[in-house]
């Protein structure tokens, strides 16, 4: 995603990323929380079937491209100098990398096919 | 009444202050009079005004931190001391004077005329009422900048971002029947800064001094590109 042109890209990818998270946030307080607490193999057990576990994967990457977006946004507005601004996007990039890696790999090791 | 207003020369001061005045006048009045009798007293203070009734725009200032037409804002509708300030967020010239150039400059930027591709018509262009009333709540506009000067995306911003005036003028020519310059007008307002700052934050739709909604109209912009992109 080129930083000047896409304007309306990153607006519209917030709006959709946003309704897919409020939707799991809601499905996820309403199946999981009455089961609190919950011991590992509870845990698995949920997110082993295919649809938990590909609905948080795509939780994860609808949150990636939603931060991205919205810490993009306060950057731009705050942060005027240039090799500032080139520091925190790298940083807030990898630090979003990292945890999509992260889930993707926890989801993967749970998933039963 | 008291007064507290913003006073600064840039040939005498080296900074701004704010200025004690105490004034004889009727709670009924406008701030737009009482500024003008202060002046009757002490000749050196400056501001804009010109037609005292709200249609030429030029009155804009910061009354107790809010922005506003010293001529539309009465007197008795202030707490005490009165605090008057050039509109913020802009270059100031000299006490409530401010520099408009960038506001203007993102104005001229929008294209705030009809353009047409095809040959033009041997009569007037006819638009149907239906088509006129999408202009009504846009073309009032005065362009006195109390929304672009209220707006901290603006304010953050100010070279990059077109501001909610110019971006209400915008929509006002997109969403004529009569205009054709859809695609040119869309692809200037993309990218992350000229229309996408806004972030709804609605001052500009508390302050305007005509009651417009500069906010409705960046939505309506958003809405339509959307609408060509897919
Ligand atoms: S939209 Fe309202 S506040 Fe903004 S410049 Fe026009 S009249 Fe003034």
């Amino acid at each position: 995603m080129s930083w000047r042109a896409h304007g309306m890209r990153a607006w519209v990818l917030q709006r959709f990323s946003a309704a897919y998270i409020a939707v799991y946030v809601l499905v996820i307080l309403v199946y999981l929380v009455p089961n609190l607490p919950m011991n590992f193999l509870q845990w698995r057990e949920i997110f082993a079937a295919p649809v938990m576990n590909i609905a948080t994967l795509l939780f994860q990457i609808a949150l990636l491209a939603h931060a991205w977006v919205g810490i993009r946004d306060i950057i731009i507005d705050y942060v005027h100098p240039v090799p500032l601004r080139l520091v925190l996007m790298t940083g807030m990039s990898l630090l979003q990398i990292i945890l999509t890696v992260w889930v993707s790999m926890l989801m993967f090791s749970v998933v039963r096919l | 009444m008291k007064f507290r207003i913003h006073r600064f020369n840039p040939e005498t001061d080296a900074k701004p202050y704010m200025q004690d005045v105490e004034l004889d006048i009727e709670p009924s009045k406008m701030v737009r009079d009482a500024l003008i009798r202060i002046k009757a007293k002490d000749e050196t203070l400056a501001f804009r005004h010109s037609c005292g009734e709200g249609v030429c725009g030029s009155d804009a200032i910061n009354v107790n931190g809010t922005n506003a037409l010293g001529c539309l804002t009465r007197l008795s509708s202030l707490q005490e001391p009165i605090e008057i300030r050039p509109v913020p967020g802009m270059p100031i010239i000299r006490d409530l004077i401010v520099d408009m150039e960038q506001f203007y400059h993102h104005y001229r930027a929008v294209k705030p005329y009809l353009i047409r591709h095809d040959p033009e018509p041997e009569v007037e262009y006819r638009q149907t009422p239906q088509q006129r009333d999408k202009l009504d709540g846009l073309y009032e506009c005065i362009l006195c900048g109390c929304c672009s000067t209220s707006c901290p995306s603006f304010w953050w911003n100010p070279d990059k971002f077109r501001g909610p005036a110019a971006l209400l003028q915008a929509w006002r020519f997109l969403a004529d029947s009569r205009d054709q310059a859809t695609d040119e007008r869309l692809r200037e307002l993309d990218g992350p800064y000229r229309l996408f700052r806004c972030h709804t934050i609605m001052n500009c739709v508390t302050v305007c001094p005509k009651g417009l909604n500069p906010t409705k109209a960046i939505n309506e912009i958003k809405k339509l590109m959307l609408k060509e992109m897919i």
